[in-house]
C-alpha cells in the first residue's frame, strides 16, 4: 500500500492522468481521478462507463490516460474491467504476463447514472464474484453528461430536467439511493465515501490507497460536485464538497468487510443544511415559502442517517 | 497446465459437445459467458471441464449476456484469447457490445446456436439471432453439423486472431437440429488442434502497461466515417485469411470447406440457396429430384459475413431459376439471403428468376419433402421461363395458402 | 505537436481500432502526439490564475485540487533531506481558468490570484494586494 504521507510528498507523484482533457473547468471528477490514479505506485488498467469523464478525457485523437484505459458503453464497466481483470489472472497462471516485475492494478469508474442505474447490474455481478478491483462512483447526481436529467442519485428537491421544479413541482420527488450500503451488503472487503479537494485530500487519497491495495472488490462512491448542472461558479467545487461534509448531506465514512463502519471525518458542529443547499441553483426553488417543508425533510432525513451511522459505528456489529 | 484429454478417433458428439471441445482445445484464456437455451451445454461442458482440470484460462460466470460480451470485450483488450457462446435473447442482449467488438477490433470467438426471438417466446432452432447481428461487424460462419461446428471453430480463432483481421468472428449451428443431436465427430487431437490455431498474438494489449493505450475512444463526424470505413475492408478483405485458413485445415484433416458450398451445382439447371442445417436435408430432396429429372443444385455461402459476393454470382451464372430458402421471419422485405443472392447476381450483370421460401421458424420442421416442393415450383419458373410461382412463399405453414407478390 | 487539424488524416492512416497510445517513447515517457497533454485548452479561460511564488507556502492545496493537472511542481529536498513539492507555475496550455486554486489557496494574501486573460504576469504581479490592501 502506498504510504499517502503528507500533501508535500504526495504532490511529487508524476501525474498519470493529464490535462487536456474536456471536463469543465472547475470538474471534480478531474480532482477526484487525478487522486485515485496517485494513490498507488503499481499499474493500472482502467475501465470507465459512458458519461462526462469518458466522453472528455478520450476524444479521438486524443486521450489523457498514461494508464491502460477501455471505454465499452455505459452500463458496463464493471464487467469489462472483470474481464480484464481475468485475462491477468489467467495470463500470470499461464505464465505469460506482459510485465513480470509489475504488479497490475484494475479500476473501473463510472458516474452515478452508470453505476446507481443502468451500470447496476453489471456492478453487482462483479462485485459478487469477487474480481480484484476497486470501483470508483463519481456522484454527481445526475446525467450532467447530456444535460442534467435525474438518475437514482439524485436527491430529493434538486432541480434536474426531468425532474424540474415548476409552478406545482418543488423537483426530484425520491430520496436519493444509498449505492453505499448497498456495495457493503455485498460483503465488499472495503467500501468509502469520499469527497475531492485540498481539504478532504487525504481522507480520499488513503482510502484509494486503502481500497487499492485490498483484494478483492472494493468502492468508494465519491461525491462530485458539477458546477455546470448543481448551479454553482466553478471555483466553488471544493467548497460545495466541504459544505456536503459539514452538514452530513454527504457523511465521510468507510466500511470493511460489509459490517465495520467508520466515520472517517466528524464535523465539529454539523451546519444546517441550508448553508449548503442555498449555494446551489438546483435547490433555489426550496426556498420558496411553500417549499419550505422540503428543506424540513432533508434536513431531518440528515439528521437520522447521521445518527444512523454514528450509532452503527459505536455498536461496531 | 492443463490435462490433456483422452480423445478416441471417432466420438459421438452433438454440436454443443462439439464446440465445448473446440474452445478447450484452443486453450482459450477468457471464457465469459452466461447460459442459454440451447447453447447452455456448451457453458455446462467447458465448467465440467475446468472442474476436471483440463482447463487452465479463466471462467468468468458472468449475470448476463450484456456483461458477458462485455467482459469478453475487456480481456479481449486485455491481451489474450476470449470465447463466449450465446443464442437468441442472449445474443439481442449482447448486440450493442458486438459493435464494441469489432469496433475495437478484437478477435472473440463466439459459437451462436441459432434460436428464434421472441415474441412469441420460442428456444428453437431459427437464423432471428443471426440475422440480427449481420451488420455488427463480426465474420459470421455456418456450420450444418456437429463435425463442422467442431472443425469451424477450430478455424475461427485462427481466422479472428490472424493480424491481417483482428475481428471477432462467430460459429452459428442450428439450435438442438445441431446442438442437440449427437453425431460422429472425428476430432483433432489436443496438441494437434492447437498447434493448428497457434499461440495466440497480440496487438496492443492493455496488460503491457508500460506502453499504456486507449480502447474505445469517441470519435465524431471528423472521424467515425473512417473507422467504419477501414472496418468493413478488414472484414471485405478477411477472405483470403479464411480461404488460406480452410486450406490449412483441409491439408490437416482431409476435410474441405469454402466460402461458398454447392452441391450438385455444376450441370444444374435451377439452384436452392440456403444455410444451416436444413442444407443437408436440401441434399436428400436434391437427390430425390435428380431421379425425378430435374437438373437442381445448392448453394450455401459458408460465410454470411463477409458475404462472397462474386463467389456466389460465379457459381450460380447458369442457373436459370433460383429459390433463396430464409429461416428468419422477413418482417417486411424478402429474405437476407433472397436480397444478398440477387444483389451478387445483378451486380454480376446475371440474372435469374429469384423466389423466396421463408420456413422453419422457431423450429418448424422442413422435411425433405417440404423441398422437393420447392424444387418442382423452381423448376416450373425454369420451364415457363419467367415468375409464375410467388414470390414469397411459407413452408409447411399450416393455414391457407399466404404468399407474397 | 500536431493540432488535431494537422492530424487529420485519411482512412488508409488513421490509429487501428482507434486505439491510442499513450506514450511515443514508452521506455522514455515520452508522450505520443495523441496525449491530451498536447491538447490547448487555454482558449477557453476568461481570467487566468497568476502565481505569487513570493508568497507561497507549499501546501500543495491547489496542486491537489486542480481538475487540470496544471500546476508545475519541482521536487527538492527539504531541511530534514524529506523529498517534497514545490509549486513553480502554471501550464497555462491546460488551464481552463476555473478559479478553484485560488479558492482553495491559504495564504494569509494569496499567492494565486485571478486576472483578466490578457493581462501580463509582471503586471499583475505589480497589482498584487498588500497586507494593508488585501
Amino acid at each position: 500500500m502506498k504510504n499517502i504521507g503528507n500533501l508535500k510528498e504526495f504532490a511529487c507523484t508524476p501525474d498519470r492522468f493529464q490535462g487536456g482533457h474536456r471536463l469543465c473547468p472547475g470538474c471534480a471528477h478531474g480532482m477526484i481521478v487525478r487522486e485515485v490514479v496517485n494513490a498507488t505506485e503499481d499499474d493500472l488498467v482502467i475501465s470507465t462507463a459512458t458519461g462526462c469523464l469518458e466522453v472528455c478525457t478520450a476524444i479521438y485523437p486524443y486521450t489523457s490516460w498514461d494508464v491502460s484505459w477501455l471505454h465499452i458503453g455505459f452500463e458496463n464497466a464493471a464487467a469489462g474491467i472483470s474481464g480484464a481483470e481475468a485475462m491477468y489472472k489467467a495470463l500470470s497462471r499461464k505464465n505469460r504476463s506482459y510485465n513480470e516485475d509489475k504488479k497490475v492494478k484494475f479500476v473501473a469508474f463510472g458516474g452515478d447514472g452508470g453505476t446507481y442505474d443502468i451500470g447496476f447490474q453489471s456492478l453487482s455481478g462483479a462485485t459478487e464474484r469477487g474480481h480484484d478491483f476497486l470501483y470508483v462512483c463519481l456522484d454527481n447526481e445526475g446525467y450532467m453528461n447530456t444535460g442534467g436529467q435525474r438518475s437514482s442519485s439524485t436527491p430529493i428537491g434538486a432541480h434536474t430536467t426531468t425532474s424540474p421544479r415548476g409552478r406545482v413541482s418543488y423537483g426530484e420527488k425520491n430520496r436519493k439511493k444509498d449505492l453505499t450500503m448497498i456495495m457493503a451488503a455485498h460483503g465488499c472487503p472495503y467500501v468509502a465515501t469520499a469527497v475531492p479537494g485540498s481539504k478532504h485530500w487525504k481522507d480520499l487519497a488513503q482510502k484509494a490507497a486503502k481500497a487499492l491495495s485490498t483484494v478483492g472488490p472494493t468502492f468508494i462512491n465519491a461525491l462530485s460536485p458539477c458546477t455546470t448542472e448543481w448551479k454553482f461558479k466553478p471555483q466553488d467545487t471544493v467548497e460545495i464538497a466541504d459544505l456536503a461534509v459539514e452538514t452530513c448531506m454527504f457523511p465521510l465514512y468507510e466500511i470493511e468487510d460489509g459490517h465495520k463502519l467508520t466515520i472517517t471525518y466528524k464535523p465539529k458542529q454539523k451546519l444546517p443544511v441550508e448553508e449548503y443547499l442555498s449555494r446551489q441553483g438546483r435547490f433555489s426553488h426550496l426556498f420558496k415559502p411553500e417549499n419550505s417543508w422540503v428543506i424540513e425533510e432533508i434536513q431531518k432525513e440528515v439528521d437520522r442517517y447521521w445518527e444512523y451511522l454514528q450509532r452503527k459505528e459505536e455498536a461496531g456489529v | 497446465m492443463a490435462e490433456k484429454y483422452q480423445l478416441k478417433s471417432k466420438e459421438v458428439w452433438d454440436g454443443n459437445m462439439a464446440a465445448s471441445h473446440a474452445l478447450r482445445q484452443a486453450q482459450v484464456d477468457v471464457v465469459a459467458a452466461y447460459p442459454i437455451t440451447p447453447s447452455t451445454p456448451i457453458v455446462q461442458n467447458y465448467a465440467q471441464f475446468l472442474a476436471d482440470g483440463y482447463i487452465d484460462g479463466e471462467f468468468v460466470m458472468v449475470e448476463s449476456e450484456h456483461s458477458a460480451m462485455s467482459a469478453c470485450v475487456g480481456a479481449a483488450a486485455a491481451g489474450g484469447r476470449v470465447a463466449t457462446a450465446t443464442s437468441s435473447q442472449g445474443y439481442a442482449l449482447m448486440v450493442e457490445v458486438l459493435y464494441q467488438a469489432s469496433g475495437m477490433r478484437l478477435p472473440i470467438v463466439m459459437t451462436v446456436v441459432n434460436r428464434a426471438l421472441a415474441s412469441p417466446l420460442n428456444i428453437h432452432g431459427d437464423h432471428g439471432d443471426l440475422y440480427l447481428g449481420r451488420d455488427a461487424g463480426w465474420i459470421h460462419l455456418i456450420a450444418n453439423n456437429p463435425q463442422e461446428a467442431y472443425d469451424i471453430t477450430l478455424c475461427a480463432f485462427k481466422i479472428a486472431e490472424d493480424q491481417r483481421v483482428r475481428l471477432p468472428v462467430t460459429t452459428n449451428q442450428d439450435g438442438f437440429l445441431v446442438s442437440h443431436t449427437a453425431q460422429v465427430v472425428e476430432p483433432l487431437q489436443d496438441e494437434d488442434a492447437y498447434k493448428f490455431i497457434g499461440e495466440y498474438k497480440s496487438l496492443n494489449p492493455m496488460l503491457d502497461t508500460k506502453n499504456p493505450q486507449t480502447y474505445g475512444a469517441q470519435t465524431e463526424e471528423e472521424w467515425h466515417f473512417e473507422f467504419k470505413a477501414t472496418q468493413h475492408k478488414a472484414l471485405m478483405e478477411s477472405t483470403s485469411v479464411i480461404d488460406e485458413v480452410f486450406a490449412a485445415y483441409e491439408k490437416l484433416t482431409g476435410r474441405r470447406y469454402s466460402r461458398v458450398e454447392t452441391y450438385k451445382l455444376e450441370d444444374a439447371e435451377i439452384a436452392l440457396v440456403l444455410m444451416g442445417s436444413a442444407y443437408e436435408t436440401a441434399m436428400v430432396a436434391v437427390d430425390k429430384a435428380r431421379e425425378e429429372g430435374i437438373k437442381v443444385g445448392l448453394l450455401m455461402p459458408r460465410t454470411f459475413r463477409p458475404f462472397p459476393y462474386n463467389e456466389v454470382a460465379e457459381k450460380l451464372k447458369n442457373i436459370k431459376a433460383i429459390a433463396a430458402l430464409d429461416r428468419s421471419a422477413p418482417m417486411g422485405a424478402m429474405g437476407a439471403l433472397f436480397n444478398e443472392v440477387s444483389g451478387a447476381l445483378l451486380a454480376n450483370g446475371q440474372s435469374a428468376i429469384m423466389t423466396n421460401y421463408i420456413y422453419g421458424l422457431g423450429g418448424r420442421d422442413t422435411t425433405a419433402e417440404h423441398i422437393l416442393e420447392v424444387i418442382k415450383e423452381t423448376d416450373k419458373n425454369k420451364e415457363a421461363k419467367k415468375r409464375v410461382t410467388d414470390l414469397q412463399g411459407f413452408i409447411n405453414l399450416r393455414g391457407p395458402k399466404l404468399s407474397f407478390n | 505537436m500536431a493540432t488535431p487539424k494537422e492530424m487529420m488524416s485519411t482512412w488508409d492512416k488513421i490509429q487501428f481500432g482507434a486505439i491510442l497510445p499513450s506514450f511515443e517513447n514508452p521506455e522514455k515517457k515520452l508522450k505520443s502526439k495523441f496525449n491530451s497533454f498536447n491538447y490547448k485548452v487555454a482558449d477557453w479561460r476568461v481570467e487566468k490564475p497568476v502565481f505569487n511564488r513570493e508568497l507561497c507556502i507549499d501546501c500543495d492545496f491547489c496542486w491537489v485540487s486542480c481538475p487540470d493537472s496544471c500546476f508545475l511542481v519541482e521536487e527538492v529536498e527539504n531541511k530534514r533531506g524529506k523529498k517534497q513539492a514545490k509549486i513553480v507555475g502554471i501550464n497555462y496550455d491546460l488551464c481552463k481558468g476555473c478559479g478553484v486554486c485560488v479558492d482553495v489557496c491559504p495564504t494569509p494574501i494569496k499567492s494565486l490570484l485571478m486576472f483578466p486573460e490578457f493581462t501580463e504576469i509582471d503586471e499583475a504581479l505589480n497589482q498584487w494586494p498588500t497586507k494593508d490592501n488585501k
